[in-house]
């Protein structure tokens, strides 16, 4: 039952852009070499072609000969719960879904939205990491994956606001742009909220946050249940529309940044006119059309690198941005991890993965590699523009006892202002 | 039937049944792919589709086969990229500039062009067969590469394999009578045809989606595909 479940998902979702790219395989392996899981850990089944399996068996055994024919010479089986089962840990655990595959494919084929694809089976036979589906639960019936309720939400937005004091508009009507932040950062890391309260006050931003649309963080997404993804994009729409904004402006979440700005036109009613932007391109623009003016070298005192969050650089294109405005923070001490840009390597953390207790061996592995790729160039601060890559760089660096600092691009723009 | 029987029965009825059937399939195999539909991308672009697919294109077929180090993931695949890419290379240019070839593609087509000499395509011959059964060690030994092979990939390299080595022998004149050898060649060339349509080596065809909506996707947020 839970297999048909998802076979069906798979069906459905099987038009001519995923079969192609299924088609389109050689079964060469080198995505593997791609995949931080696989490097990391060196298990096979990490690879990502392999995570495609059951995507990939639903397909050919409906929809072509060869797959049938496998079928009937009983080369290959029907999928079953126990496949489904066991691929659940491999697509939540040791992916983060951030598509470095597909560009060293040497097809080209897009494996991270292709395991997206394999998810949202899993998510419609209900074969969830327990600890995933819990936080999407909490995000359905509370708003807030981390729990955070409408009296617990309006409490902090006032502790934030008196301790940096800083003017946080709440449910301003007529405002132009409407701000969405991240549990995360309501949570964990206030200063970052506060420091883009900060940055849009003193550009004159007409803006506010809504106590409706107060969630950006979309666990739907994770999942890839695309109803609930839906759900929890639409509370941010509706606010938005409520309220009149003609902008939404997404706070330093990856995952958030991909379902709004790249995914919901294609499966949702959008409100006309409402332009989505990543508060990092929005900081730049405000800075470069002189909205607010930064003190140069004003972080020049360490070796400081940035950290290409998958969905925001390599699936969003913000890459020249954050540079821009850090080797104005730091001219003389701003260094490239290797690889970086469109080839960087993800934190290890992203695509839910760090909200699945029994993932953290996977992502602790993974960070390993990219704690080295810091400590190559001696770097002794990291900034990213992802609360999420965030979390993993706090929680992660804490694990291997390391002094690097962290920081958050619009933290450090906050310090930066004259 | 003697040798000379198979000859004029495999260069005839078996390659053209074999030539329909791969046809037919391939078509099917396409048609099949188009008709699952194709939803419209309603997502505002942050670039430009169009150079993001020219950027890939340029980049799969005339930067990365000269200079494959530039990829990072060439350190950890460095045979795969090599055997493969000389592979390819290999097949393409004893395919188009065979002396034997050119004269099948004249019958097919009506067109013929210059040869290149013999010694370079014996070269390149045995460079095609020599990077398949690397490709082979490689596919036995490498962990993810053992675990993604079912039969169907073996039936592949077999498949494939059979007319570069009957081919090579015939055209060096080794050890086989003409028409033995002539017809062992057609034959394999003609289970190749109708095997095509069933496996993946079939992906010559579907490289043109994966690579065109790759570098759309990298054109559309405005990232080096």
């Amino acid at each position: 039952m839970k297999t048909q479940s998802a076979i069906n998902t798979y069906l459905k979702e099987t038009g001519g852009w995923v079969a192609s790219q299924l088609e389109a395989c050689t079964r060469c392996g080198i995505c593997a070499e791609a995949c931080h899981f696989y490097q990391a850990l060196g298990n096979p089944e990490y690879a990502p072609i392999w995570k495609l399996e059951p995507l990939r068996r639903a397909y050919e055994q409906r929809f072509t000969i060869a797959g049938k024919l496998k079928l009937a010479l009983g080369l290959e089986k029907k999928l079953t719960d126990a496949d489904l089962e066991h691929w659940s840990k491999i697509v939540y655990e040791a992916c983060t879904v951030c598509n470095k595959c597909a560009h060293v494919c040497p097809m080209g084929i897009e494996l991270g939205p292709l395991i997206h694809e394999v998810r949202a089976g899993m998510a419609a036979a209900g074969v969830v990491p327990g600890d995933l589906a819990e936080a999407t639960e909490k995000q359905r019936t509370v708003g807030s994956p981390l729990g955070v309720t409408d009296e617990m939400w309006r409490e902090r937005i006032d502790w934030i606001s008196d301790e940096w004091e800083v003017d946080i508009p709440v449910d301003k009507a007529g405002a132009e742009s409407l701000m969405v932040f991240t549990s995360i950062e309501l949570m964990k890391f206030p200063d970052n909220l506060a420091a883009i309260a900060k940055i849009l006050n003193q550009a004159g931003e007409n803006w506010t946050v809504s106590s409706t649309g107060r969630e950006v963080v979309n666990f739907g997404y994770f999942e890839a249940d695309e109803e609930l993804t839906k759900l929890f994009m639409y509370r941010v729409f509706k606010a938005a529309e409520d309220l009149g904004v003609k902008k939404i402006i997404i706070s330093e979440c990856g995952h958030a940044y991909d379902a709004f700005r790249w995914t919901a036109h294609n499966i949702m009613k959008v409100p006309a006119g409402v332009k989505i932007v990543h508060i990092t391109e929005y900081i730049h623009e405000l800075w470069k059309t002189g909205r607010i003016k930064l003190k140069e070298g004003a972080f020049d005192a360490e070796i400081i690198t940035f950290h290409d969050s998958c969905k925001i650089q390599r699936r969003g294109g913000i890459i020249r941005q954050p540079r821009e405005i850090l080797k104005l923070l730091a001219p003389t001490r701003f260094k490239e991890m290797t690889p970086n840009k469109e080839q960087s390597m993800c934190c290890g953390g992203g695509g839910g993965v760090i909200s699945i207790k029994e993932a953290d061996a996977n992502r602790y592995a993974v960070f390993e590699m990219k704690l080295e790729q810091m400590q190559d160039i001696q770097a002794q601060a990291v900034c990213m523009v992802c609360s999420n890559c965030r979390l993993q760089f706090v929680d992660s660096l804490a694990h291997f006892n390391s002094t690097i600092k962290v920081h958050g691009l619009a933290e450090m723009v906050a310090k930066a202002l004259v | 039937m003697n040798w000379t029987e198979i000859l004029t029965f495999s260069r005839g009825p078996l390659l053209h049944v074999a030539l329909m059937i791969f046809i037919v399939g391939m078509s099917y195999r396409l048609v099949r792919v188009l008709l699952l539909g194709w939803e419209r991308d309603r997502v505002p672009n942050k670039g430009s589709k169009i150079w993001g697919v020219i950027l890939n294109y340029l980049k799969g077929l005339v930067v990365l086969p000269f200079i494959p180090w530039v990829r990072r993931t060439f350190r950890n695949n460095a045979l795969t990229f090599i055997a493969g890419g000389l592979f390819h290379l290999s097949l393409f240019l004893v395919l188009a500039f065979g002396t034997a070839h050119i004269l099948v593609w004249k019958s097919l087509c009506g067109i013929s062009w210059k040869s290149l000499p013999t010694p370079v395509v014996a070269f390149f011959s045995a460079t095609g067969i020599i990077s398949l059964i690397v490709l082979l060690i490689n596919r036995l030994t490498h962990p993810v590469l053992k675990m993604l092979t079912k039969l169907p990939v073996w039936i592949n390299w077999v498949m494939v394999f059979l007319p570069m080595v009957t081919g090579f022998i015939m055209a060096r004149h080794l050890w086989f009578r003409y028409e033995v050898i002539f017809s062992l060649h057609l034959i394999s060339v003609s289970l190749l045809l109708i095997w095509i349509p069933l496996g993946r080596i079939s992906h010559f065809l579907f490289y043109f989606f994966s690579k065109t909506i790759h570098g759309a996707q990298a054109g559309k947020r405005a990232i080096m595909p």
